[in-house]
């Protein structure tokens, strides 16, 4: 059943539009806690043969309930001809739809509204979120569309598929495996995330991870780094 | 449908378990559930400050509300020790969930 339902979703993901931007980002997890603040700093290079990348976004966050968290970000991008810069502004709500570990798995949804600073350029997303627990390991899946719109951007939709598959072997150090596709991108590679808790709610949550594109032949790696403040 | 898919298996009773806090500590500090089951816990803070219900053994974070009882699902579980603490008074909000083969009382 989860081959299927895998080859399912790299199927609609790869017959996606061609690629414009990243999609190697973030697997999200569906879940919320209430009275949560967090800084979020993430930084994304992707290097092909003919250019550079690199995108950086900070963000601010507050969970509103027991369940729904709001997050603000400014993205910033350079590439190999244009200076780092702002580029846009996104806000994101997250919705934990179950509660973890009450069904036979956990759910949540992802909205997302971002504009272009310079342009009147927007992009909606909306997904689902998927994780399951087998035994030390967690498996977690993002299935996002995305449509764009604007002045100087065709009409598009989009589908991206991220999954990350990790062993939880000790707080700081949990490796995983990630597969992202999306806009005639697929791409696999090594990660991993770790956790430092401090006093009372106060914790940092690291990310990283290398990505490799697989379906087309020429170089194309992405990095992906992420910190998360909770407070 | 989308429930349905949902609430997959969710239909079997699950059994459920109490935990008391009281004075920052966890009680009992020792809880014996069943092995390979689902299990539902409640915790019944009854302080008058929030606790936060914190365990990388069980993958559960849990923000646990004064005057209210909370619910962890936890579990299907290996046999084992499986440790939990307050994040805001760990010190003395500690315990251990002991996962064994036989049904636990």
């Amino acid at each position: 059943m989860w081959s299927r339902l895998l080859a399912v979703m790299l199927l609609i993901s790869s017959s996606a539009a061609i690629a414009d931007g990243m999609v190697v980002d973030k697997v999200y997890h569906p879940y919320v806690l209430p009275n949560e603040q967090e800084f979020e700093w993430r930084l994304m290079s992707r290097q092909t043969d003919s250019n550079t990348l690199i995108g950086q976004r900070i963000a601010y966050g507050q969970s509103l309930s027991e369940t729904v968290m709001v997050e603000g970000y400014l993205i910033g991008e350079k590439t190999k001809t244009e200076d780092f810069g702002l580029q846009a502004y996104e806000i994101e709500v997250r919705w934990m739809m179950t509660e973890q570990g009450e069904f036979w798995a956990d759910w949540g949804m992802l909205f997302e509204v971002e504009k272009q600073h310079k342009q009147n350029d927007w992009e909606v997303t909306t997904g689902i979120i998927f994780e399951k627990e087998f035994g030390r390991t967690s498996l977690t899946m993002n299935l996002f569309g995305i449509y764009e719109w604007g002045e100087t951007i065709q009409d598009e939709i989009e589908v991206e598929f991220r999954l990350k598959y990790r062993y939880r072997w000790m707080p700081q150090i949990q490796p995983a495996i990630e597969i992202y596709t999306g806009e005639d991108y697929i791409g696999l590679g090594p990660a991993f995330m770790g956790i430092q808790r401090f006093d009372g709610q106060k914790q940092l949550k690291w990310e990283a991870g290398f990505i490799t594109e697989i379906s087309n032949s020429g170089k194309d790696h992405s990095l992906r780094v992420a910190l998360e403040y909770e407070f | 449908m989308f429930w349905l898919f949902v609430s997959h298996s969710s239909k079997a009773q699950t059994k459920e378990f109490y935990l008391t806090l009281e004075n920052h500590v966890f009680t009992p500090s020792e809880l014996k559930v069943p092995a390979d089951k689902k299990v539902k816990l409640i915790i019944f803070n009854k302080d008058m400050v929030a606790e936060e219900f914190d365990s990388f053994d069980l993958n559960r974070e849990k923000v646990l509300f004064p005057k209210r009882k909370s619910t962890i699902f936890i579990g299907p579980l290996k046999p084992g020790n499986y440790e939990y603490f307050g994040e805001y008074h760990p010190n003395s909000a500690r315990g251990v969930i002991v996962v064994e083969v036989k049904d636990a009382n």
